[in-house]
């Protein structure tokens, strides 16, 4: 293990999602390219020729400012866009339409569950590029790359932090935080594995008490000289961010431990490997030579703008844990848990809303989540799915609840219920039904005992005579006359005395 | 005023050779000097002269018509499986 004891890490993250607009950043083209035919969804402006012009997507400029929003960024009143030039197939214009100076939303941030607040920088609007595939030719061993412009020009956002990211923890609560807010506003499907969602973390180390974090900003400490950063790219999902980042803090440790000088480097996360393996150095900064993009207007977003994107925000999943905290009395874990999906969060609630109607507000917060956290979840993962997709009805669950806290049947048993009602697709309402009134009319607990006494006296004899182990035998025929709505805990103690009598 | 040819060619994936390079360079540093009596004007206080459009009036969400795949390939040297293709490892690696 590294020696975290000498080092602090410092992480800043790039995350860029694609929202979730119907047409281009700049064109009318279609966005949804997902396994279409290449290159039928474009047309003169997406694919760079010569004399077309850019038309901003009004849409995607809402819901950048949406996002915003939801991560407590300060809004421009202008917009401007900017050309970063670089000259690669999957960029026809030779350069991408982005923001510089003035991005759409800065200086904004997010809690993460350790309580830390995340940073950000800005978040700016821009265009993806198009999908390339690198090949080799069989005839003739020469690489060559294959491009569809279908995703050139789908709107983009970039979300920026500022280093003050301190693990790699934080850093992959902080990207699961953005998904969930993408989620929950409809922003973006903000699916990793589809592209949707792409993670960048910066990474260095630097000697504990020789740097400060200022203004956004690592300086060193008189004449320390800071370690430079790591960008890792390549990263397929949420878990990986915090894999690769725990791996390259090793690796650039051991790398100081031993003498060695870091460089500042891209390198890529081989997720198979579990490594990440060096790309390119970055010796020179990036050469883009950003300039104003003159082909669209300065948009100007006022007040009144504001005031109608802000309708779209919802309570968020922070808002929601603070809530069911605070209110209902949840661990901070289950209401993290428990909203981390709009559907689970809402199902969550309305199941708490039924059950108040028979308990009071905190024991049916309680019980919910309990219910969801446990059960519902096995039964989730078993299948995996999310619990909204399981097919289990939050009312009828509530009954179950209800009929259980009765005393109707066992906590054992109202889950065998729930869980038959997944696989075998039985109605729980008339199960409850049936078990009820098999209850009452089954009569007393000691009525059943003394009638499984009767019926069982060898069993019954057995245990008078020491043998106390055929208790078992005894309460099991309990449970059978009872269709296991009895407590197995009382159905023993009641056996035990009308044994004694 | 001096301009890094060979810095601004390797960027835009082009390969110079030393004749080339010894004949664009004085012409490009021209070309530059003329735009640079821009740069004498005084500009103090004047404001970017730019188009402004509100955000509500900016275009709609609404998907369009696009091109049929033959035609987006028509200007395509090379072409494969309905796509673009680009040889070389490098971009930008002269085509053979």
């Amino acid at each position: 293990m590294a020696n975290l004891e000498k080092y602090d890490v410092i992480i800043g993250l790039e995350i860029h999602v694609q929202t979730n607009t119907k047409s281009k950043m700049f064109c009318s083209c279609p966005t949804g390219y997902f396994q279409k035919e290449p290159n039928t969804h474009v047309c003169p402006v997406c694919l760079g020729l010569p004399g077309a012009l850019p038309v901003p997507n009004k849409r995607a400029i809402e819901l950048c400012i949406l996002m915003g929003l939801a991560t407590n960024c300060n809004i421009a009143s202008e917009i401007f866009f900017d050309r970063k030039h670089y000259f690669y197939p999957d960029l026809p214009k030779g350069y991408q339409i982005s923001q510089y100076k003035k991005p759409i939303c800065s200086n904004g941030y997010v809690e993460v569950p350790s309580g830390a607040e995340v940073e950000l920088e800005r978040i700016h609007q821009e265009e993806d590029v198009a999908k390339s595939t690198h090949h080799t030719e069989a005839s003739t061993g020469k690489e060559y790359t294959l491009v569809d412009y279908n995703k050139s020009s789908v709107p983009l956002i970039e979300i920026v932090t500022k280093p003050n990211i301190t693990s790699a923890r934080d850093a992959k609560d902080f990207a699961t935080k953005i998904r969930q807010i993408a989620r929950y506003l409809n922003i973006s499907d903000a699916d990793m594995e589809k592209g949707q969602m792409r993670c960048e973390p910066n990474i260095s180390i630097q000697e504990k008490g020789k740097w400060e974090y200022k203004d956004g900003k690592i300086l060193p400490i008189g004449d320390y000289k800071l370690n430079p950063k790591t960008e890792v790219k390549n990263i397929g999902s949420i878990t990986a961010v915090e894999k690769a980042i725990e791996y390259e803090v090793e690796r650039m440790i051991e790398e100081i431990e031993e003498g060695k000088e870091l460089k500042q480097q891209t390198r890529g996360w081989n997720a198979s490997r579990g490594i990440t393996e060096f790309q390119r150095s970055k010796e020179t900064a990036d050469d883009y030579r950003y300039m104003p993009e003159p082909d669209i207007p300065v948009i100007d977003i006022s007040k009144e703008d504001i005031e109608r994107i802000k309708k779209e925000l919802i309570e968020l999943p922070n808002e929601k844990i603070k809530r069911y905290v605070e209110d209902w009395n949840l661990s901070e874990y289950a209401a993290d848990v428990i909203s981390s999906s709009k559907e689970s969060a809402e199902y969550f609630e309305k199941l708490q809303k039924k059950l108040s109607e028979s308990m009071d507000d905190k024991d049916a917060a309680t019980e919910a989540s309990n219910w969801i956290m446990g059960p519902l979840y096995a039964i989730a993962n078993k299948q995996g799915k999310d619990i909204t997709e399981i097919g289990v009805n939050g009312d009828d669950l509530a009954q179950l609840i209800i009929a259980f806290k009765d005393g109707i049947f066992t906590k054992n048993k109202a889950e065998e219920l729930l869980n038959e009602s997944v696989e075998k697709d039985i109605d729980i309402s008339k199960e409850i039904g049936k078990l009820k009134s098999a209850k009452e009319s089954v009569g007393s607990l000691e009525d059943i005992a003394k009638q499984v006494i009767d019926e069982n006296p060898q069993a019954a004899n057995d245990y008078r005579g020491g043998k106390e182990a055929s208790i078992g035998f005894l309460v099991g025929k309990v449970m059978q006359l009872t269709n296991g709505t009895a407590n197995p805990a009382e159905a023993k103690i009641t056996l035990e005395k009308e044994l004694k009598k | 005023m001096k301009i890094d040819v060979k810095h601004i060619a390797k960027l835009s994936r082009i390969s110079l050779t030393d004749e080339e390079l010894k004949k664009f360079t004085p012409q490009m540093e021209t070309i530059l000097e003329s735009v640079k009596v821009l740069n004498d004007i005084d500009t103090t206080g004047v404001e970017p002269m730019k188009g402004h459009i509100d955000l509500k009036d900016l275009r709609e969400d609404i998907p369009g018509d696009c091109l049929a795949q033959e035609e987006v390939l028509k200007n395509a040297k090379y072409k494969e499986g309905g796509c673009v293709k680009v040889y070389g490892k490098i971009f930008g690696e002269q085509e053979s």
